[in-house]
């Protein structure tokens, strides 16, 4: 299968629909989960779709070291190409690594400040990031300042923000207490719950719509890999 | 003979260039009555620490090659294997820690964990080393022991808890409080020889207080009787000892000590802790694989009782001969006994065995499991195997890289030709990674490696141990070409002048190999006897043959898979000569519409600099054709990983340098061949015809 039509089939096409086009540049979406069920392979899965679609991606973490996000990447993108049987695989994923960085800080160090900083580095170095991934920010404990400071700087670059929340219980409330109160600088929410046999995705906000549609997307914890539910 | 195994430890001393690991080494030596008098790395006095044999290593202050010295502090016999702290010696350290059963980590007390200590900690973390931590240079002024904890902690993801606190610091340091016994340790007279315990300085006693209840804390995860004590009030020093023991043995806690083993401090606290902390041979397993049973694992016994194993891990060429420094596993080393070395089967008397001391030794007449001792004159190479004929074991083979650049060199005087060969023939026995041989083309001598350092280090030693000075060519890195497609053959060779003629068809296909193997498989399918089966083995040569040299750019083709599964011969004509150009003829035929590419070496690259220059520091990645993995910020410092083409790479430090004003470092290993470019793979195309040309 060649790249485009990997593009097409993405189960994040599906989700796309269901949130009335995505997250779209300028905003930040959430995905709250407990701890342990998939949140960095959901983003992980939605930053490779970007780069499958030329896009760049930067990846911040205070959870993991970096040699641990990038194996996470390639297990990821290794078990898609294999499941797509995806044409000139190695050069696909040469192009991909090209087009991803990632950034490590020490727990509770990421400020607007700094990832303003690290955004600028690499934009001088290989290119402005069309999606930045935030993992392992304590939610709760990050100002509202701050997250508007986020949120501007998704504006600035006309980026989508995408963060991980961590939730202690598996099963997500209907908005979760921290994200509440900036219930207005998020624009998209999604929860991650353990299911039968994949964990499940589900909207909690989506936008200014009242309606909240079923996404029929999940995450296989056997592969990692985002599928159609 | 070391009877009771709980008192042997052999450990390593492992660090970051320039950390103090040779002088507190030396220091420990001292210390332990195996030197009488100090001496500065560095030659300050002219004379070199002991540890550092090499006129090289003296010069440089740096050690590179790995010896073994024993020696008994408090009864306990303590084997130190001296670790290369550079990275272009990577085969070194990793043999050194696989006999080691546990380690120091040297950590500078103002520059903290570098780049380096990390490597080195990484490989430990593999070989599963327990380990400590020393935190030398406490005199030094910007000297930090919580900070470098700390970075213990973040950076290296240890488990690291202060043992010890600094009285005083920089000029100021006078000694330690020990946190278990809760006094204060003063290292007195000339050499520091004299430890005196007082009680805890007033000022400091609070902070003492709080120190001691954190590391208790910490401690107390790896002792249930601990914690209990904790909670009765009844802590006793022995129970905090078996606790250290427990997590360091289980390599959840990396307990730290500190001191200055230049300004004589906290040296004997530090052997004290490795005679408590640290594993004996019994604690340890050890594997290695059945060779009379398709290679499967099998646990070793450090039991005297059992058949002998010994792994050769160094040799060297010393003032007395050829020395290899071997670890015993299992059984027994005797003075006179027969042992067979696994790997070529040829059996050995042991002539004399001896205990190594840095620089002179001690004849024993025998030598038990994890014990590590050395043996003269058996002629063997590093890495292999002795037992004695009972069993058919080796140690499990460690993997050995393959060499990713070469050099031409050329004796400046022809007279030292001979030593040039002596030289090369003995660094190729010593080092796996090291590589000589004559290029047939140009009749030149060359040498292969792991980087340029690794080369020019050899390049040295030539000069000095050997009096063979050499010139040097430009570096050539090594490519490799393979096939990105499949392809079919159908070739006939056929020869008619005259006398017997040749005659031979192979058909079939060439692909690459699954899953980017670097290997090459040949196939058989000739169903009936359209080639007949004696022939077969000689089409197999014809291919290998051309594989030695590509028709791309001129270098080896790897990853291939052939396939014959057609032919035809004849009763006259047909002959193995036949078939073999009749399988290079069919080579030259699938290889060009096979879609050849060159797969070039790639070196993993870390950068470490202020966060200031992370910029031009990813600019000097950039420019090199690399690609950035990621980068890692904290306190102050961004440490970058990338990936690299070792093509690239030459004048890398120079350049660094520059963009960086000095302020970054950096590390670089072997990571994988990548395919190169179209225009590099143009490139290297083009300087093969007009080579061909030239000819």
């Amino acid at each position: 299968m060649y790249r485009k039509f990997l593009n097409a089939r993405s189960p994040l096409r599906l989700l796309e629909k269901g949130l009335h086009g995505g997250l779209g540049p300028g905003n930040l979406g959430i995905v709250v989960g407990g701890p342990g069920v998939g949140k960095a392979s959901f983003l992980v899965g939605v930053a490779l779709d970007e780069l499958l679609r030329s896009g760049r991606v930067l990846h911040v973490s205070m959870a993991h070291p970096v040699s641990h996000i990038r194996d996470h990447y390639d297990t990821v993108f290794e078990d898609l190409a294999a499941s797509a049987h995806l044409e000139d695989e190695a050069l696909v994923h040469v192009d991909i690594d090209r087009n991803r960085s990632i950034r490590v800080y020490p727990k509770n160090e990421l400020t607007p400040a700094k990832l303003r900083e690290a955004v600028k580095v690499e934009s001088e170095a290989s290119g402005q990031p069309s999606m930045l991934l935030i993992e392992g920010l304590d939610f709760e404990t990050t100002s509202r300042e701050d997250l508007a400071d986020f949120k501007a700087l998704a504006g600035e670059l006309a980026a989508e923000i995408w963060m991980s929340v961590s939730y202690s219980k598996e099963q997500i409330p209907e908005l979760p207490a921290s994200v509440e109160r900036v219930e207005d600088l998020v624009s998209v929410a999604l929860a991650l719950e353990p299911g039968d046999d994949v964990v499940l995705l589900r909207a909690l906000k989506d936008h200014d719509n009242p309606d909240l549609t079923e996404l029929h997307v999940a995450l296989d914890p056997k592969t990692l890999l985002l599928t159609r539910h | 003979m070391i009877h009771d195994l709980t008192t042997i430890r052999n450990i390593g001393i492992s660090a970051h260039i320039d950390s103090g690991k040779t002088t507190l080494t030396e220091r420990i030596l001292f210390y332990t009555g195996r030197i009488h008098a100090i001496h500065e790395v560095k030659g300050k006095d002219d004379v070199g620490a002991t540890m550092d044999s090499m006129e090289l290593e003296r010069e440089r202050g740096i050690t590179i090659q790995s010896a073994a010295t024993h020696t008994i502090w408090d009864g306990y016999h303590i084997n130190i294997i001296d670790t290369p702290g550079h990275v272009d010696f990577t085969i070194e350290v990793e043999r050194a820690l696989r006999v080691l059963d546990g380690a120091v980590l040297v950590l500078c007390g103002v520059a903290g964990v570098q780049s380096q200590s990390m490597t080195v900690d990484r490989q430990m973390r593999r070989y599963k080393v327990p380990r400590m931590a020393f935190i030398n240079k406490l005199d030094r002024s910007g000297a930090n022991p919580v900070r470098v904890t700390e970075q213990l902690c973040e950076k290296l993801n240890h488990n690291a808890v202060l043992m010890q606190l600094p009285i005083g610091l920089e000029a100021k340091f006078e000694g330690v409080i020990d946190l278990v016994t809760m006094k204060a340790i003063y290292f007195e007279g000339d050499s520091g020889e004299h430890v005196v315990t007082n009680e805890i300085p007033e000022e400091l006693r609070d902070e003492a207080e709080i120190a001691r209840e954190s590391m208790l804390d910490a401690v107390s995860m790896f002792s249930d009787e601990l914690m209990e004590a904790i909670l009765e009030e009844t802590v006793t020093e022995e129970l905090i000892h078996d606790a250290v023991r427990n997590g360091t043995l289980s390599m959840d806690l990396t307990p730290v000590f500190l001191g200055s083993a230049y300004k004589n401090k906290g040296v004997q606290k530090l052997l004290d802790a490795v005679k408590r902390y640290l594993p004996s041979p019994l604690d340890g397993e050890n594997t290695g694989v059945d060779l009379s049973n398709d290679e499967a694992p099998l646990t070793l016994a450090s039991d005297p009782n059992k058949p002998t194993v010994a792994l050769a891990f160094k040799l060297e060429d010393g003032r007395y001969g050829q020395l290899t420094y071997v670890r015993v596993y299992q059984g027994e080393l005797k003075k006179g006994a027969t042992i067979i070395n696994s790997r070529t089967k040829r059996k050995h008397k042991v002539g004399r065995l001896v205990r190594m001391h840095a620089d002179s030794m001690e004849d024993i007449a025998s030598s038990s499991a994890g014990d590590i001792v050395a043996l003269f004159g058996i002629d063997c190479a590093s890495g292999d195997t002795f037992t004695d004929e009972s069993v058919q074991i080796s140690m499990t083979s460690m993997h050995v890289p393959d060499p990713v650049i070469s050099i031409a060199i050329k004796p400046v005087d022809n007279k030292t030709v001979d030593n040039m060969g002596k030289a090369l023939g003995r660094f190729v026995r010593e080092d796996p990674t090291f590589r000589s041989r004559v290029d047939p083309e140009s009749n030149e001598t060359v040498i292969s490696g792991m980087g340029e350092l690794h080369l020019e280090v050899y390049v040295e030693r030539m000069k000095r141990e050997y009096g063979c000075e050499v010139e040097t060519g430009a570096p050539q890195v090594a490519y490799r070409e393979t096939i990105s497609q499949r392809s079919d053959f159908n070739y006939t060779h056929k020869k008619q002048t005259g006398g017997s003629g040749q005659f031979g068809r192979v058909g079939g296909r060439i692909e690459p190999m699954e899953d980017g193997g670097e290997d090459f498989e040949f196939v058989s399918e000739i169903k009936g006897a359209s080639i007949p089966t004696e022939y077969i083995p000689a089409v197999e040569k014809g291919f290998v043959q051309c594989m030695a040299k590509g028709r791309l750019i001129g270098f080896p083709v790897i990853g291939i898979k052939v396939v014959v599964d057609d032919g035809k011969s004849h009763s006259v004509d047909s002959s193995e000569m036949a078939f073999q150009a009749a399988g290079r003829g069919a080579f030259r035929e699938a290889y060009g519409r096979a879609k050849p590419i060159v797969p070039e070496p790639v070196m993993k690259l870390e950068v470490e600099g202020p966060v200031d220059h992370q910029g031009a520091i990813l600019k000097t990645i950039m420019q090199r054709r690399g690609t950035v993995i990621g980068t890692t910020e904290s306190s102050g410092m961004a440490r970058t990983e990338s990936e690299v083409p070792l093509s690239e790479m030459f004048g890398y430090a120079t350049d660094l340098r520059s963009m960086t004003q000095g302020t970054a470092e950096f590390t670089m290993e072997f990571a994988r061949y990548l395919p190169a470019p179209a225009e590099v793979q143009k490139e290297l195309k083009e300087k093969f015809s007009s080579k061909i040309v030239d000819e």
